[in-house]
């Protein structure tokens, strides 16, 4: 087990698995603190795969798969905008619809476009590849890690720092807290609050359309039904727990990418996939009951 | 700036809250906007402000007519509201909440603070007003809170200012300090709004004063011309409630008995806080909203635990009992928040007047309800406590908040306990309400009943009580007895830890 975790080939693996998580996740981190209630990032990151797919396969770059994505989880954001903002529509429904209308608008135009059930794969779909980090990559294991990724793994890498000054030295950030915290107070001084939350919600919306991408377009090159597998929610979890402040979500965001790497590895060592299929979401149970039981502590021992 | 509202009427569905009103507001004046709960005061300078829409009526700012389609456009005009419900962001700092939605920006939209900060620190020397710009709001006193407000609208060299209840908050030394501020104010030519219905504050600081009632304007004049019983009179639209008298009684024996009491609160625990409460009297509990007096009565009624030391009703000891035993043991409580607490909105008059009531017999059969006789008893408050509503299955929520007060009053003073815990009871209700329920706490007391009054209204508790003892920052930091007690001892009692009496 110990030369498992200590493999470079393992290790190397990580990113891979921790993209799509911390893209979604900071994407839901933008509706969480603009006080959207936003559960439908799996629909976005799923959306999000087959538009990669599509856009790759009929133009032969991954820069416009990435592109496709990014516009079709942000046309999943409009889609929560409009009922939810503007029609008044109750959060959770509406995120529960986008999740289902994902799903089966994915199955239905992977048969509708590209004539096939379940998967496709194909030489047309270009994805991205390796990049490597000149002098980064001679530093021994971290340089592994580090180099030789994808694209959009250097980009969710920049978001993390990006998005912590966005939030705190931004004025479209400030509003977005504001709009989170006393949305009366932001409409009193003049700034109409949901109109902050629709950017959050197309912000949000993109970010997971690259996510998405991450999964089909860089980790393989194809497309499956139902492919994004849980790690919306997984981002969800993120989120909720670290109330959408970016520095702790990357990390709680690497932990769950590590798990979900480590899966696959044990796989490979015999365990029953059913099992390693459980991983990811026992290290969410976890991590949960020892958040919870550590604030307890924490609740109390103010009290004293 | 020169303002001029013209025929201004504003409806919400069939209410009409602002009906036909015409005001001048001068540049250089503190004008007091006086009237009754609900008599349109807050409606019509939200209109001002952007933030309601007239359904008739003309808004005139120095001569050009003005409309807004949002309070964007008010602000950008010279108008600044410090709203009673302080329209902050807890969670940021002062400096980040006063630039919100002003924020001066470089590149990239980012917000250029250290500009922010040199400007703040020349209006705060121009205008004598201190305040730490890191400190998060959420940790700021309500007065502090207040002055952050100000601060909003200075920093955007507002012309006009609104304050609506300002005072409501604050310590009479606090006052002070606010007025000191908007007399600063008129000296520089601004114009000041101020919507109050404290009636001495008028007296004291306003140049003009404009009475309101029912949505109508009753008058509009000078201070000088007019007088203190003209502006009450148009205030209740009648001759006002006599002063009362209280009736020399004796208290009895200790009904009430809370030592040592500590209750857990976020950051510090409130207590440990020790007094009697004795058959036959009020006990007033002062201080500025904020200082343990929510915690403490929720110790008292049994809704949180206490940390330590213990609570005696009539004799025995409850701290462990949960609140329905309390409440059979000898304790009515009228919550503070009639809305959330002290009424279910959605269920009928007829429901909520049998709510938490012990004589189960008379209203049950088996496990089924009586409802004839919940009819009857409804109806039998309705009638008592003078409350205006369709009839006793109509739902609570469509009364006004002075009706749905007595009802909550009306339960509980008709369990007839030994005790009773009435937290500002009246507060945001008519002057019609306030009296009639001060009239009913002060009937139960003459009958030998026991009343702790939490009051943050000053007047309200002064003019009740036996005793008063007075809480400030989880602690009681004085009692004054009831007949002696003058509103500047116990405004400095409110504002330190003093010495236990």
């Amino acid at each position: 087990m110990l030369d498992l975790l200590l493999d470079p080939s393992f290790a190397a693996s990580i990113p891979r698995f921790v993209t799509p998580i911390l893209l979604a996740a900071l994407g839901g981190a933008l509706c969480e603190r603009a006080g959207v209630f936003n559960i439908a990032l799996e629909g976005f990151l799923l959306m999000g795969a087959f538009a990669a797919v599509l856009g790759s396969y009929f133009s032969g770059s991954p820069y416009v798969g990435a592109l496709a994505a990014m516009l079709a989880g942000m046309a999943l954001g409009l889609v929560f905008a409009e009922f939810n903002l503007r029609r008044g529509g109750d959060s959770i429904v509406v995120s529960i619809a986008i999740n289902l209308l994902a799903a089966g608008l994915t199955t239905f135009l992977l048969r509708a476009i590209f004539d096939v059930t379940g998967a496709f794969s194909d030489a047309g779909i270009v994805g991205f590849g390796p990049v490597r980090l000149p002098l980064i990559e001679d530093i021994p294991f971290v340089g592994q890690i580090l180099s030789g990724q994808s694209a959009l793994f250097y980009v969710a890498l920049l978001c993390v720092p990006l998005m912590h000054v966005f939030l705190a030295r931004h004025r479209l950030g400030l509003r977005i807290r504001a709009a989170g915290e006393n949305a009366e107070a932001l409409r009193a001084g003049g700034v109409e609050p949901r109109r902050v939350q629709l950017v959050a919600l197309l912000a949000c919306g993109a970010l997971c359309g690259l996510g998405g991408a991450q999964l089909s377009i860089a980790n393989v090159n194809l497309f499956v039904e139902n492919m994004s597998a849980g790690r919306g929610w997984i981002a969800v979890v993120a989120v909720l727990l670290t109330r959408g402040r970016p520095w702790p979500l990357f990390f709680i965001a690497l932990l769950f990418g590590a798990v979900d790497s480590l899966s696959f590895r044990v796989q490979g060592l015999g365990l029953a996939q059913q099992f390693t299929d459980m991983m990811p979401y026992l290290a969410t149970l976890i991590v949960l009951v020892a958040l919870s039981w550590w604030r307890a502590r924490r609740a109390r021992g103010e009290t004293r | 700036m020169r303002v001029e509202l013209n025929g201004i009427t504003v409806r919400f569905g069939p209410v009409t809250a602002v009906d036909d009103v015409s005001l001048g507001i001068e540049p250089g004046e503190i004008h007091a906007l006086v009237g009754e709960n609900g008599a349109g005061k807050s409606t019509l300078m939200n209109l001002l402000f952007g933030l309601v829409r007239p359904a008739a009526g003309t808004v005139v700012l120095d001569g050009v007519e003005r409309r807004w389609s949002s309070p964007q456009d008010a602000i950008a005009s010279g108008l600044g509201m410090v709203h009673q419900h302080f329209m902050l962001q807890d969670t940021m700092t002062v400096l980040e909440n006063i630039v919100l939605c002003a924020e001066p920006v470089g590149r990239f939209g980012f917000v250029d603070f250290a500009a922010a900060r040199r400007r703040l620190d020349a209006i705060a020397a121009e205008h004598g007003i201190a305040v730490d710009l890191t400190r998060e709001v959420g940790r700021l006193s309500v007065s502090q809170r207040q002055t952050v407000e100000i601060l909003k609208v200075l920093y955007r060299e507002a012309e006009l200012v609104i304050l609506d209840e300002p005072t409501a908050v604050l310590t009479p030394q606090e006052k002070d300090r606010l007025f000191d501020t908007l007399r600063n104010f008129r000296a520089a030519g601004k114009s000041i709004v101020i919507i109050t219905h404290k009636l001495d504050e008028v007296m004291e600081i306003a140049d003009r004063v404009s009475v309101m009632r029912a949505g109508r304007l009753v008058r509009s004049s000078l201070l000088d011309e007019t007088s203190r019983q003209e502006i009450a009179r148009g205030i209740v639209g009648g001759e006002l409630p006599e002063a009362r008298t209280r009736k020399a009684q004796a208290a009895g024996d200790v009904v009430l008995s809370v030592r040592d009491a500590t209750i857990a609160r976020r950051g510090r625990p409130v207590g440990p806080v020790s007094f009697d409460l004795r058959a036959g009297e009020i006990v007033g509990i002062a201080g500025v909203s904020g200082n343990g007096q929510s915690e403490l009565v929720r110790g008292l009624t049994g809704l949180d635990p206490l940390l330590s030391g213990g609570i005696s009703l009539c004799g025995q000891s409850v701290e462990t009992l949960d609140v329905a035993a309390r409440r059979a043991h000898g304790m009515s409580y009228i919550p503070e928040d009639r809305q959330r607490m002290g009424l279910a909105l959605g269920a009928s008059v007829s429901e909520n007047a049998n709510a938490g009531r012990d004589d189960r017999s008379a209203f049950t059969t088996g496990p089924f309800l009586r409802h004839g006789a919940m009819m009857r008893f409804a109806r039998a408050i309705i009638e008592d406590y003078r409350i205006r509503v369709a009839g006793p299955s109509a739902a609570a929520s469509t009364m006004s908040g002075g009706n749905k007060q007595k009802l909550v009053v009306g339960r509980e003073l008709t369990r007839n306990t030994a005790v009773v815990v009435a937290e500002n009871p009246t507060w945001g209700v008519d002057i019609g309400a306030i009296d009639f329920i001060h009239g009913e706490l002060m009937r139960m007391r003459d009958s030998g009943h026991a009343i702790l009054l939490i009051s943050t209204e000053l007047d309200e508790v002064i003019a009740l009580s036996d005793r008063i003892l007075v809480m400030y920052d989880g602690a009681i930091s004085g009692e004054v007895s009831g007949g002696e007690a003058n509103r500047e001892d116990v405004g400095a009692l409110m504002m330190s830890r003093g010495k236990a009496a």
